[in-house]
């Protein structure tokens, strides 16, 4: 018999207790290991999709809303014009429902810009010109959407026509659906309208450059701002907003897994008390008491901690398959977010665990004579 | 009788030594003055409330005098805060309602003061083992405190008590729980305890019958000893 035995058996004393109380702390420590894996998901997958464009900075108006506001075309011009940028492409995005999706990201493109190039054909083919009436879809969207070759497509109020599947190398790219940014600015009766521009630097531009390029073109564009890559989403009102929302809802549920331990411990220093002074009495000293106390509810918060990244991976991958959302959703469930959920958990043990061990501590070994 | 005698060398003394409960409203010790010599076996004696149990909660440094000296081998006896190391390294201590813990074994109950003693795992379960087979309990190793009988889990717990091989054991009404044929078991294995490992016995009854197995016998009464039967000179 180990040390840890004596912790270990006494989480079994009350298993029923035991297992509720893991199972309030496993809930709180899903909401983390879910909520914030979606936010930081949504944020990765919009990054990757620009690195499969080949974009090194991103110009646009990342508000209050999931898709960036419209600006003016002709920024494009201004900032194609600013030394050190090699090619742009102008790009409208829309999060949009079609059809029998509820939410689908529209990506229309300048025609012939450079974010065409990294669509690799499946299927079918790529539109003759820019004002051909057809979309490619990325190949989540045609799985979503159920669009083979040759099937119409309502996008707004007018009908078109799938002629491609595409590979766009990221799950942003693969579960949208791609037009010509002139049919689309058509279609949705919004000419000379644009909400990204996607820039690229001279070849062998060191990020410290890339920074600088960015404050370039800010001097030069008032209407949108030019951020690195794959920070615009997380710089966006949007994403920070989603990103609190997903913070404050695990803190919700962690204070709740909080109380719970250190309810439970206080039940089980309570129950305990003649115990620990037993323990006491036969020459226990009080930081044994205390470190015993601690362990257990540290122990509670890692089996906890465990159970949660487990129920909320479970949700997630379950999420992914719901068909409102399947294609559109790439959660980041990596090993990093996984020990920071089970090391929060682990605290959250420890943090509620100190109560009951500074009362345990204080009791008389005397108390050990009575009864 | 136990044929030990004391050796000599004093273990406790005790100078007028007085504890009082809220705020001086209930005096459990009036002034004890005392001296337990190495080796004894002392009973200590007397009415419900004459304040025997608060003396061994002094002893055992369970609890601290209110005034008076009390000194073990020469040394203050330090509070119940700081005699962890002295309850776990020099006294042993049987209670009356034997006090093990219901959700370890025999063999895992014996073993919960070695813990301070800083022995390794194996060490510990086989000297536990070893105490269990000394109180004839060798076939109930594994067994829970609820599966055994009263004189079994006094049995452990005095097991327990030897576990650090102490020079004293205190022991609190130790067969005020059990039936006579019973009592008779435990009070015979205590002596023999005594006698083998030569340690210093203070054990608290009311029981004449068992007063008279120890080789001295202190008699109290309101928180005062009023008779001292054979003490050392």
């Amino acid at each position: 018999m180990t040390f840890f035995t004596i912790i270990f058996r006494g989480l079994l004393r009350r298993p029923v207790r035991t297992g509720l109380t893991l199972v309030g702390i496993s809930i709180g420590i899903a909401a983390v290991v879910a909520l914030v894996g979606i936010s930081r998901g949504f944020e990765q997958s919009w990054a990757k999709g620009m690195q499969a464009r080949g974009t090194d900075i991103v110009v646009s108006t990342m508000g209050s809303g999931l898709a960036p506001k419209p600006f003016d075309a002709a920024v494009r011009d201004r900032v194609a014009a600013i030394p050190g940028v090699s090619a742009v492409c102008s790009i409208f995005v829309d999060l949009t429902s079609i059809e029998s999706s509820s939410m689908m990201i529209v990506s229309s493109r300048e025609w012939g810009g450079f974010s065409w190039k990294n669509l690799k054909l499946l299927s079918g083919r790529m539109p003759n010109d820019a004002m051909e009436p057809v979309v490619v879809l990325g190949q989540n969207a045609a799985e979503v959407l159920g669009k083979k070759i040759g099937d119409p497509i309502q996008i707004e109020a007018r009908e078109l026509t799938v002629v491609g599947i595409v590979d766009g190398g990221a799950l942003v790219e693969n579960g949208s659906v791609i037009l010509s940014l002139s049919l689309y600015q058509d279609v949705s009766g919004s000419q000379n309208q644009i909400n990204v521009i996607d820039v690229r630097a001279t070849p062998d531009t060191s990020e410290e450059d890339i920074k600088k390029l960015c404050a370039e073109i800010n001097k030069v564009v008032t209407e949108a701002k030019a951020l690195p890559a794959g920070e615009n989403v997380g710089n966006s009102q949007a994403y920070k907003f989603i990103s609190a929302m997903s913070w404050g809802t695990s803190l919700l549920a962690v204070i709740v897994g909080v109380l719970g331990v250190m309810n439970t411990m206080l039940m089980t220093v309570f129950e305990r008390k003649q115990e620990i002074c037993i323990l006491l009495a036969i020459g226990w000293k009080r930081s044994r008491i205390i470190r015993m106390v601690l362990l257990e509810s540290a122990l509670l918060g890692f089996l906890g901690g465990i159970t949660g990244v487990l129920i909320g991976s479970i949700s997630v991958k379950i999420l992914e398959t719901l068909p409102a959302i399947h294609g559109l959703l790439e959660p980041d469930l990596s090993p990093r977010l996984m020990t920071i959920s089970v090391a929060i958990s682990v605290i959250v043990g420890v943090i509620s665990g100190l109560y009951p061990a500074w009362r345990s501590s204080r009791l008389k070994p005397s108390l050990a004579m009575q009864g | 009788m136990s044929n030990i005698h004391a050796s000599g060398s004093c273990v406790y003394e005790l100078i007028g030594l007085k504890k009082e409960y809220d705020e001086g409203s209930v005096l459990a010790l009036r002034g004890v003055d005392l001296r337990i010599y190495q080796g004894e076996f002392v009973a200590i004696t007397g009415p419900s409330g004459c304040g025997k149990s608060t003396l061994l909660q002094m002893l055992g440094a369970l609890d601290e005098p209110t005034s008076g000296s009390l000194s073990y081998r020469g040394k203050p006896l330090p509070g119940h805060a700081e005699g962890a190391t002295y309850r776990a390294r020099e006294i042993g201590i049987i209670f009356q309602a034997f006090h093990l813990l219901p959700t370890f074994t025999a063999v895992e109950n014996v073993q919960m003061p070695m813990f301070e003693a800083d022995r390794p795992a194996t060490d510990r379960k086989q000297r536990a083992t070893e105490l269990l087979e000394a109180v004839g309990l060798e076939k109930r190793l594994h067994h829970f405190p609820a599966k055994l009988s009263g004189g079994e889990r006094q049995r452990v717990a005095i097991a327990r008590s030897l576990g650090n091989s102490p020079s004293v054991l205190l022991a609190d009404e130790p067969t005020g729980n059990l039936d006579s044929e019973n009592a008779h078991h435990i009070l015979d294995l205590i002596v023999r305890l005594h006698e083998e490992h030569q340690m210093t016995m203070i054990l608290i009854t009311h029981d004449p019958s068992i007063a008279a197995r120890a080789s001295r016998i202190i008699h109290m009464m309101d928180g005062r000893v009023v008779s001292d039967s054979n003490p050392p000179s």
